[in-house]
């Protein structure tokens, strides 16, 4: 089929413009990282665009040799890890129960479920239950918040509800426990599905910020997200601006900061993309 | 006892023996939501109280609505209110229509390999948090950002966008774009796939241009999935961003960055006001719970789909 001369203008723009959409993407990350390889010199004149200018990699000798850096990547990865598979595990079990229309009592569980989803007890009372529970300035106050994602876990229904019964019921004739058909035949065959849950949840987890803030006042519990925070936010005081020029919360420095605390998810993404959209589609919208 | 009720208990107890993992199953994940989301709800009594943290929710003293009416009459309040409908309105106007612009043109892309990587490229931001994009925007809009320095010959001095008033709402609705505008391509070119190609061959064979078959066949096709997620967002506009705002904002900007979200994080923790900051909560709870109900049963009866 030949393209008129009209289509091949549309098509033609139409590549200049997701081409530019793509560029306005990666430009802050671009800039950024050429601004962390920069001199300190050349970032402060404001000449650093997508390449750097006087090469240096001191930055990242710095940033990853600073304690409270380190600090911090080990309680995210910590709660990253640990966050991740307690909420996954959880997730899956809730999920096989209530993907079985038989099961008594299952209407109710599902609508606590979407209640939760849909109402919240909101800030003040969280903070106070972790207070009154001890859990301030424990590990456990930044991983608990996010454990159970009721969106995560109707994906992972949904998915199982696809599942055609007869296989379950083969399993189950050979003698085959409840457990059994979870573990030997559903969660194999579901493994797209809980890479991309598991994306959603590592990501969660190392993204989360807000409850730090809330929870968290000790140096060496505060996640990365965090440690990025108070740099950002100190650099940003004008006052300090004179001082930082030539001091530790440089520009390049904090550029630095900003593409190391990244990375996991840069190096991580590229792998676990072809799931999501898989997954996300399965469990959005409910025809 | 009759054999009626035998029969039944038998049954029952069949059905528990068959079934009894299940329940065990549901058990981390329902004593989970007891303890960290049912009983945080319970909380909610000290906004009819006034509360006391030495003396604990239980003991201190009642105190009906007076909470309440402190909100309702506290004029900072309802520039609260007013921010946070205006963001969230602004955000829905450019940030709404723009991913099913890119879906659209996304789904005419013939080169598999180009629509590929830009689709890896620009979902990639959802995944961002908050304080890196903050970060990367710090950076490009500071003082000695690129930003800055394209517009150096047309200004006297550098533009702080952080600190002026009336630029940093554009800020807020703009990073958003950045961050969310591809990941939400994704429901529309699911809906776009789902279209007949047939559809667009008889298109063709009568003659109609590429233009014609978007506006005729494209659009018409995905009407349905635009209209739930319009209404669906509609429900979401309490949700302002809290995460994005109480990253990005700072004093010099309150007067226009506040949100409900900010303001109960600063009065009820930052200055221990625990009682009037749930009162301003279930107000945002309540009224976000009736408008997302709303829209879905909306969803439910003009178009047969819903979320839950």
């Amino acid at each position: 089929m030949k393209n008129t001369k009209g289509e091949k203008i549309f098509y033609f723009f139409n590549y200049i413009f997701l081409a530019l959409l793509g560029v306005t993407t990666l430009f802050p990350f671009l800039n950024v990282l050429a601004k962390s390889l920069s001199s300190e010199k050349a970032v402060i004149s404001g000449k650093v665009s997508v390449y750097p200018i006087g090469l240096q990699f001191g930055t990242y000798k710095y940033v990853f040799t600073n304690d409270q850096f380190l600090n911090s990547l080990k309680v995210s990865i910590f709660i990253t890890v640990v966050g991740t598979l307690v909420a996954l595990a959880i997730t899956v079990f809730t999920a096989y129960p209530l993907s079985k229309p038989h099961l008594k009592g299952r209407k109710t569980i599902l609508l606590m479920y979407i209640f939760i989803m849909l109402f919240s007890g909101g800030l003040v009372p969280h903070y106070l239950l972790m207070r009154e529970f001890h859990l301030l300035n424990t590990v456990w106050s930044l991983i608990i918040p996010a454990m159970v994602s009721v969106y995560n876990m109707l994906i992972i229904k949904n998915f199982f509800e696809s599942v055609p019964e007869s296989l379950e019921e083969a399993a189950r004739i050979d003698g085959t426990s409840n457990f059994g058909v979870l573990f030997r035949i559903l969660l194999p065959i579901a493994k797209p599905v809980l890479a991309t849950i598991g994306l959603f949840y590592a990501v969660t987890y190392w993204n989360a910020f807000f409850e730090a803030m809330m929870y968290v006042s000790k140096p060496e519990l505060k996640p990365l997200q965090l440690y990025l925070y108070e740099l950002i936010k100190q650099s940003q005081k004008p006052i300090l601006d004179v001082d930082a020029a030539l001091n530790l919360n440089s520009e390049s420095l904090q550029s630095a900061t900003i593409i190391a605390s990244t990375a996991p998810i840069l190096v991580v993404y590229p792998f676990l993309q072809k799931y999501f959209v898989k997954g996300i589609i399965v469990g959005s919208v409910k025809g | 006892m009759s054999t009626n009720t035998k029969i039944k208990k038998q049954n029952n107890w069949t059905y528990f023996k068959k079934n009894y993992e299940f329940y065990l199953l549901l058990l981390p994940g329902l004593l989970f939501i007891a303890l960290f989301k049912f009983l945080p709800m319970g909380g909610l009594v000290i906004a009819f109280k006034d509360f006391n943290i030495f003396d604990g929710i239980l003991a201190s003293p009642w105190v009906g609505l007076e909470h309440f009416k402190a909100v309702f009459s506290d004029e900072y309040f309802f520039q609260v209110f007013r921010n946070t409908l205006l963001i969230s309105t602004y955000k829905i106007a450019f940030t709404f229509p723009l991913p099913i612009i890119v879906a659209i043109l996304l789904n005419e892309v013939k080169n598999m390999t180009f629509k590929k990587n830009i689709q890896t490229v620009i979902y990639l931001p959802h995944f961002l948090s908050w304080v890196i994009v903050q970060g990367l925007f710090v950076t490009i809009l500071g003082s000695t950002g690129i930003v800055n320095q394209i517009l150096e010959p047309f200004i006297s001095e550098p533009i702080r966008f952080y600190m002026d008033k009336s630029l940093f709402r554009s800020i807020l609705v703009g990073t958003s774009a950045w961050k969310e505008v591809g990941w939400g391509t994704i429901v529309y070119l699911a809906a776009i796939t789902g279209i007949d190609p047939q559809l667009y061959e008889a298109a063709v064979v009568d003659g109609a241009n590429k233009w014609k078959q978007i506006i005729h066949i494209t659009i018409p096709s995905i009407t349905s999935t635009i209209v739930l997620m319009f209404i669906l967002r509609l429900g979401y506009v309490l949700e302002a961003g809290f995460s994005q705002v109480i990253v990005m904002y700072n004093s010099t900007v309150y007067e226009v960055a506040d949100i409900i979200g900010t303001y109960v994080y600063r009065t009820g923790l930052g200055q221990m006001n625990f009682s009037y900051g749930t009162a301003v909560g279930i107000f945002n709870s309540v009224v976000a719970f009736v408008l997302v109900i709303s829209g879905n049963l909306m969803c439910k009866k003009a178009l047969g789909k819903s979320i839950w």
